[in-house]
């Protein structure tokens, strides 16, 4: 089985983010990038494929900054994926998810695939339809929010579920389809120190810019941009009530919410 | 010009040591620190990342770590857990002599072994009698034809009641001073090595430390490092090679203990601002911040001595020395900084300061440290 595995750089949980000089976009300075989240879960699925169907090659493919997504692709190859692309991304399209998905459909066109997987949506800005764009470029069946999501070599299909409004589908599948995995329920596995040092000698097959921008010149679109980018007001510091009783911690607290707060 | 800027190859083992401290160690330190608990399930799972073992070149399974990127490591689990690290790092220091003294056939029958399945290994050198004075150690190792039989005691060993291999200092001859003392190593199965039961300690509590006694456990000939006689100079290039981690665990417990004080001296208020606002408290900040640093530096600097093929004897006593009483300063002002909590053991600074303590102590004194650094100092100016 051969699987591309669509991952995207974002910022770590831990950092602190703030808006660059104009105001309209995040700074970048200081800040890692990392692979998280969602597209986290989507590598530990296609190396749990892997696992079970041997023979099976993962490449994993990365669109952004170079350094960005080298760096990515590099904590996949520690994973365990065979290959690396990255497609070195033209400036200003970043907002626009069908342009975005309109570059890696055409990376991932040059690949032979059974099985597109990425995150259900990214870590960061969670458009959530880069993947069914990309499904829909290539013209392959695609299906979001999937977990427990397994090989069936007898029958030649992928079996696994969708988590949708308060029911959960049981489907199955044949190849090749794009899979948008729901986040964290696979347990990611931690890279380990052989593998980091592998990684950072393995080659990354690099798409250069001029070819996704002849490819969007080809297909313009009117451009998205960000306005601006703030960050939600900081949280108020929480307040503990000193009380005698059940009775009297209520009071105090009714008398808080409607004298200070007033929110009743 | 010195670079000081980490390559990503570095950040990339960086980060994967701070996720392991994070996530598996630090949840764990002060249950274990309590319990004075060997957690060998973290043990474990720092093997199967690979992060045990770091002085093993790749020849021999290992990954063949510089000891800068082995320092970059042990300060970050340092930071989580200073006793799990000395356990997590016990293995490179019992594993050193063979590196320096053995031959490859010897590399090659006992480091694989190590890389390929998780077991751990003590360096056995100090005795109740004596600990810096090295020279004049007392267990004996007797040759019997192609055997030498082994009859003494070892005391403080790390993991000694775990270890399934040990790498002993004995004399043939105590008359004879440092030129009698020979190298072995001795597998824990063989009949007459006794570890001894585990001690209380003051600070490290996840550690174990014991006694290991020998009594006449024969060890074959080809089980000696080097030639009779090479015991003392292979058991010093071992403590110059693993001196310099030893800066990095104190540094990773001082980058903890400020990690600590600053965050505390936000939060806390007196007299109607938090402490982090008031000058009493700063400076304590301040000068924690500089000899942090100062340490840090002096770790990497001895690491890319030895890294560039030098012995870095002086370098590494300097750092070891240098970061280990900054170390027990700045854990100690941390400490003042919490004031009455700071002394209470629901906090985690009373820990720092006495897993601090230690990195004063082992792998080499301090005094005998600053001895070292007088000697070649002076010897410049003779």
């Amino acid at each position: 089985m051969e699987i591309v595995v669509l991952i995207k750089p974002v910022p770590e949980a831990e950092t602190r983010l703030r808006p660059d000089r104009g105001g309209a976009e995040l700074d970048p300075a200081g800040v890692k990038f990392v692979l998280a989240g969602y597209d986290e879960s989507a590598v530990e699925q296609a190396l749990l494929l892997k696992e079970s169907a041997p023979g099976t090659t993962i490449r994993a493919v990365s669109l952004g900054p170079l350094a960005r997504s080298e760096e990515v692709l590099r904590a996949a190859l520690a994973l365990g994926v065979d290959h690396a692309t990255s497609v070195e991304e033209p400036p200003g399209v970043a907002h626009d998810p069908v342009q975005v998905a309109r570059m890696l459909a055409f990376v991932v066109s040059r690949y032979s695939y059974s099985l597109l997987l990425g995150g259900k949506q990214s870590g960061d800005e969670g458009s959530g339809c880069v993947p069914s764009a990309v499904a829909e470029f290539l013209g392959v069946p695609d299906f979001g929010s999937v977990t427990d999501l397994k090989w069936d070599p007898i029958a030649g299909r992928f079996t696994f579920r969708q988590s949708l409004e308060r029911t959960v589908l049981s489907v199955e599948a044949p190849p090749p389809v794009m899979i948008g995995l729901q986040q964290a329920w696979n347990d990611p596995r931690t890279a380990k120190l052989p593998m980091i040092l592998r990684s950072r000698k393995a080659p990354i097959d690099r798409v250069p810019r001029a070819e996704v921008e002849a490819l969007l010149a080809r297909h313009p679109r009117p451009a998205v941009r960000a306005v601006s980018f703030r960050l939600p007001p900081p949280r108020m510091g929480a307040r503990m009530i000193e009380y005698s009783s059940p009775q009297d911690a209520a009071r105090k607290l009714v008398r808080l919410l409607t004298e200070e707060a007033k929110v009743l | 010009m010195p670079d000081f800027s980490l390559s990503e190859e570095e950040r990339s083992l960086q980060d994967l040591a701070r996720k392991f401290a994070r996530t598996e160690m630090a949840p764990h330190a002060a249950e274990c620190d309590r319990a004075g608990r060997f957690p060998e399930e973290i043990y474990r799972k720092a093997w199967e990342l690979g992060l045990m073992n770091l002085n093993v070149p790749t020849e021999y399974g290992g990954s063949g770590l510089t000891l800068l990127q082995q320092c970059l490591i042990v300060e970050e689990l340092a930071h989580a857990c200073a006793g799990m690290t000395t356990s997590i790092i016990a293995n490179c220091l019992a594993l050193e002599p063979i590196l320096i003294g053995g031959s490859e056939e010897q590399r090659k029958r006992f480091l694989p072994g190590f890389c390929s399945e998780y077991h751990l290994a003590s360096f056995c050198l100090t005795e109740p009698g004596g600990g810096s004075d090295a020279g004049a150690l007392k267990t004996r190792a007797v040759r019997d034809g192609d055997h030498y039989v082994l009859t003494g005691e070892k005391c403080f060993i790390t993991n000694g009641p775990f270890a399934s291999l040990y790498t002993v200092f004995a004399t043939t001859d105590p008359a004879l001073k440092h030129s009698g003392i020979c190298a072995f190593v001795v597998s824990r199965d063989t009949p007459g090595v006794v570890p001894g039961k585990e001690e209380e300690k003051m600070g490290h509590r996840a550690s174990a430390t014991s006694t290991v006694r020998f009594e006449g456990a024969r060890i074959p000939l080809e089980n000696r490092l080097g030639g009779e006689g090479d015991g003392f100079s292979i058991a010093m290039r071992t403590l110059d090679q693993t001196r310099t981690p030893i800066g990095a665990l104190a540094t990773g417990i001082a980058q903890a203990a400020l990690d600590h004080a600053a965050a505390y001296s936000l939060k806390r208020e007196t007299f109607g601002k938090p402490i982090g606002e008031h000058q009493a408290i700063q400076i304590k900040l301040a000068n924690m911040t500089m000899e942090l640093r100062a340490a840090r530096l002096l770790t990497w600097q001895s690491a890319w001595t030895i890294d560039h093929g030098q012995r870095g004897s002086l370098e590494s006593s300097v750092a070891k020395c240098y970061a280990s009483d900054a170390s027990m300063r700045i854990a100690d002002e941390a400490l003042q900084i919490f004031g009455g909590y700071g002394y209470m053991k629901d906090y985690p600074v009373e820990k720092l300061l006495r897993d601090a303590k230690l990195a004063q102590i082992y792998e080499g004194s301090n005094e005998i440290q600053r001895i070292v650094i007088a000697r070649q100092l002076l010897s410049a100016y003779a």
